[in-house]
């Protein structure tokens, strides 16, 4: 690593002050399971690297009038031990659990996670598909966007370098919402996902409502594959309408042809993954 | 870099540059060699400790993040009386091989008992998805992770 | 952080910064290790006969108590850390290397370069691959040159100080375009193929003209790195007496001693090779790869010189499985009885010999499989390919070939309606049948394990 300076702020507004004062020459160092390893390979330094990981105020998941809030620095591991979060959105839970192995989930955050904005992401299809809003601020303040309008492209989102990801809310409304996470991969443990999925949708009077399908890997962000979701919207649930909604999905993706997997196999997985998901989700709310 | 940390009970302080890792500052600064270089991005866990609980790897942290933590090292496992039950097993099973994922394998190992004293054999392969082992298999590591286990909640007689 | 720090003159009473001071001369001791200092002894080490006995390794209570010290946990007074540079490039001639920038990065104890190796050339079969190349470059990980900095991470920046230019030329990397005799040259010498092989036995074409159906596949296997969790490591100490002392990883010490004073060019009574404990070798660390640049660099700056492969240098520059393209072709007769084969193998290289030669042997006396064939034929060729080089890996040649004829066999038998461990039985080695190159075998206990095999994992109800 090319030599930097290092501070450990000790709260929130300590840590928007030293990213103001350092900008544009800073970085945000959160459980460093991303950037330590950018920052092995890259030639430049980054300046002063500001560790955000001990902040409490970034920690927090709890109930609010919004919804439910989870802090930009809760890990994977404190996501899977959470009571509320298993209460209200369990499918987050199973999607952490696909993340890495272990040692990573124990350090990685959910605001890492974002911000990265790698396409294969874990923990953006279940948000994407409950209609997630993050807040972010900067020395001007704060302010409350969508999360599919936080993602810009490959590894890059409307952060500017001193802009800290506070946290991420899940609406009200869809707490409890049925929600299914699928993550296709080479292997269960350490592996990237070739596909990863999600769908959320209520089940009233057997009729589809608030569809979401949201995929992973398939394009430069984490997508919503809206066609697909119209179609099922508002008609009786059943499983050919289903399966016409994977076939559709695949429209709607740009997947890539890579040593990993074949073009063909990738958007085969798009069909399987959606139908899955939406699968699943109906049983859930069956359950209900 | 002044950096301040509790390492397997006792405090140590040590002055680095703050581009170091975890990992080096045990294994250059506190002599503590038990955590490997595997990878060095967090892909194959042979630089595992235990940091404040739980199981981390030490070429993911800076030595700036760890100051004021509590580290555990494979070094701190037994003391002049005994042999911690994971390492016991480990030997008598000959679940290793060459070694070298040891440390990392047991210090995982450890904080999934810590978690949970009776895990399946399916939370076993689990926890430690994140610590490879080119020598063995897997399998008798596994095996000595559950008779540790079971030692531990007295279900075993210890060997 | 800097809450942590105390500044004493502000803050400490006089009799505090007394015991600073005291604290101060208590000489730093490293923490040891605590163990248990009564220790039992395994049965098996203290009783003749052990068998019988449960056995655990000597070095397992070692390695669970963080002990076993590998090259990486050495340290010894005085000693620097070495980073190799790649090319990059796969097929180029070196114009020049500048080293000048690097040497003046404070810091950097030397650098080295493949001309100033004294012989620099080496290999178990033929000594084709340069240590560190000066002339030309023939796969994107070899060594273009060296440093030796006081911390690893000097080292790693130096090179990228060093300066080199390169004439791009044509590569190749498909094994069967570089066969070809259009194809450019990875080594100059009119050919790529550099070992060819052929087993002969009995007469192929009357049995395919005998057969009942004749069937055909071509097979291929990628290349496959050996990835041990410890990565190649050496430390070199040359002394004023002319000797250098190598820890290494290196699994061959005595095929390695003889190349490593080869290129040296010192006698081999001068150099000393210590093997350590090896975290993982399966075939890929028994050749020499940095210690005759360790020991240079260390004659040049008269200190111990370490130097630890990065997980990258281990994927493209050490060695790794060979690369094979299969072609199968099987006459069997009404009952799946094999009455002729034909097999040509082409077994990928990459850029150097290495242990192509004997992999290429092995693997053309087992092509054939564990199976009766009366009329067979095999021809096999090693080939230089643009690619990181191939060398030995567990089982040298036999895994690429099993797959490819048990494959076949699994084809066969869905064809001809057989069962396919049937048809394996009906063909398979019998005492006293004769190998491919005609050595009787004794003790042959295949059809034994196959059932034995099939009746522990449910063969016949899986079937079903
Ligand atoms: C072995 C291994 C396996 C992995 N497997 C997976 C996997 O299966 N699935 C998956 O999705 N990911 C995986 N990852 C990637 C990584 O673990 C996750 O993306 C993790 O959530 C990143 O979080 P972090 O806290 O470690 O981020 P860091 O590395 O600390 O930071 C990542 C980026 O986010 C920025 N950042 C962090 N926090 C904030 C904030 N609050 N505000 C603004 N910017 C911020 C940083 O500046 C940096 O650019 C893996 C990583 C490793 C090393
Ligand atoms: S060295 Fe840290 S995970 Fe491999
Ligand atoms: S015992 Fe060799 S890597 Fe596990």
């Amino acid at each position: 690593m090319k030599p930097f300076d290092f501070v450990k702020p000790d709260d929130q507004e300590a840590a928007i002050s030293a990213l103001a004062a350092h900008s544009p020459n800073v970085r945000i160092l959160a459980g460093g399971t991303d950037y330590l390893v950018e920052l092995k390979h890259v030639s430049q330094s980054p300046g002063t690297v500001v560790d955000v990981s001990q902040i409490a105020e970034l920690k927090g998941i709890e109930e609010t009038e919004d919804g439910l809030r989870i802090g930009a620095g809760v890990t994977h591991s404190a996501i899977m031990a959470d009571p509320l979060i298993e209460k209200h959105v369990p499918a987050m839970i199973h999607a952490a659990h696909t993340i890495g192995a272990v040692q990573t989930r124990n350090l990685g955050t959910l605001g890492g996670n974002l911000v990265t904005c790698v396409p294969s992401m874990d923990s953006g299809p279940t948000l994407v598909a409950l209609d997630a809003e993050v807040t972010v601020a900067g020395p001007d303040g704060s302010r409350r966007i969508p999360l599919t309008e936080f993602f810009v492209g490959p590894r890059k989102t409307i952060l500017a370098p001193h802009e800290l990801l506070i946290d991420v809310i899940i609406p009200k409304r869809n707490l409890g919402k049925p929600t299914n996470f699928y993550k296709f991969g080479l292997r269960k443990g350490q592996a990237l996902a070739l596909v990863n999925a999600a769908s959320s949708l209520w089940v009233e009077d057997g009729k589809f409502k608030d569809v979401r399908i949201s995929l992973g890997a398939v394009s430069p962000v984490v997508v919503r594959a809206p066609k697909a979701e119209a179609v099922l919207e508002g008609k009786p649930v059943s499983d050919d309408l289903i399966s016409e909604a994977g076939k559709i999905a695949v429209t709607e993706c740009n997947p890539i042809d890579d040593f990993r997997a074949s073009l063909d196999y990738r958007r085969d997985l798009i069909d399987v993954l959606t139908r899955r998901t939406l699968q699943a989700a109906v049983e859930i709310a069956a359950q209900e | 870099m002044d950096v301040t940390l509790t390492v397997n009970g006792e405090e140590k302080s040590v002055s680095v540059p703050p581009e170091t890792t975890l990992l080096r500052l045990l294994r250059d600064d506190l002599n503590l060699t038990g955590a490997k270089i595997g990878c060095d991005v967090g892909d194959c866990g042979a630089c595992t400790v235990i940091m404040d609980g739980i199981a981390v790897n030490s070429c993911l942290v800076l030595a700036g993040q760890a100051g004021g933590r509590s580290v555990e090292t494979i070094e701190g496992l037994a003391d002049l009386d005994a042999y911690h039950p994971l390492q016991k097993n480990f030997e008598d099973l000959g679940s290793l091989q060459c070694g070298f994922c040891g440390p990392g394998m047991i210090l995982t190992a450890k904080q999934l008992l810590d978690d949970n004293p009776n895990p399946s054999k399916e939370e076993i392969q689990d926890a430690l998805a994140g610590n490879l082992c080119r020598c063995t298999g897997y399998t008798k590591i596994v095996e000595a992770v559950a008779d540790a286990a079971a030692e531990m909640r007295g279900d075993k007689q210890a060997a | 952080m800097e809450d942590n720090v105390k500044v004493a003159e502000r803050d400490a009473t006089l009799e505090e910064m007394r015991e600073i001071d005291d604290n101060l001369r208590l000489p730093a001791v490293p923490d040891q290790v605590s163990y248990p200092i009564v220790t039992d002894t395994p049965e098996a080490r203290t009783q003749t006969p052990a068998v019988g006995q449960r056995a655990s390794r000597p070095d397992g209570r070692l390695h669970g108590l963080g002990q076993t010290k590998y090259i990486d946990d050495m340290y010894f007074p005085g000693m620097i850390h070495a980073k190799i540079k790649r090319s990059g490039i796969s097929k180029a001639r070196i114009k020049s290397i500048d080293v000048s920038e690097a040497e003046k990065m404070p810091g950097v104890m030397a650098t080295l370069i493949g001309k100033e190796i004294p012989i620099n050339s080496f290999g178990p079969s033929y000594q084709d691959q340069p240590v560190i190349a000066d002339e030309m470059v023939f796969h994107a990980g070899d060594a273009v040159a060296a440093v030796a900095a006081v911390t690893e991470q000097l080292a790693q920046d130096a090179l990228e100080k060093i300066k080199i230019d390169y004439e791009p030329l044509d590569p190749v990397y498909d094994p069967i375009e570089a066969m070809k005799e259009s194809a450019p040259q990875v080594h100059e010498g009119g050919s790529n193929i550099y070992a060819t092989k052929v087993i002969q036995k009995g007469d192929v074409e009357q049995g395919f003209k005998d057969a009942y159906r004749i069937y055909e596949n071509t097979f291929s296997t990628q290349m496959v790195e050996h990835v041990p969790m410890e990565p190649h490591a050496s430390i070199a100490d040359w002394d004023g007496n002319g000797r250098v002392t190598l820890h290494s990883s290196l699994g061959r010490i005595t095929l390695g001693r003889a190349d490593i004073s080869r290129t040296l060019d010192i006698p081999i009574n001068r150099v000393r090779i210590i093997a350590t404990v090896v975290g993982g070798n399966f075939g890929g660390k028994n050749e020499i790869t940095t210690e005759p640049i360790l020991a240079l660099l260390s004659k040049k700056t008269g200190r111990p010189v370490k130097g630890i492969y990065t997980r990258e240098d281990e994927f493209i520059s050490s060695t790794t499985r060979h690369p094979f393209v299969m072609d199968y072709k099987t006459g069997v007769d009404k009952d799946g009885q094999i009455v002729a084969r034909k097999v040509r193998l082409v077994c990928d290289g990459g850029a150097y010999c290495s242990w192509s030669e004997t992999t290429l042997g092995k693997a053309c006396i087992l092509s054939a499989g564990p199976y009766n064939i009366e009329n067979l034929y095999v021809e096999a060729f090693a080939v230089y390919t643009n690619k990181t080089m191939t060398g030995a890996m567990r089982g040298f040649g036999a895994p690429q070939v099993c797959f490819a004829y048990e494959s076949h066999m699994d084809d066969i038998a869905v064809d001809l309606g057989i069962d396919p461990l049937e048809l394996r039985m009906r063909n398979a080695f019998h005492e006293g049948s004769a190998s491919p190159t005609g050595q009787v075998l004794q003790s042959v206990v295949v059809k034994d394990s196959l059932e034995m095999a099939a009746d522990r994992f449910g063969w016949e109800e899986w079937s079903k």
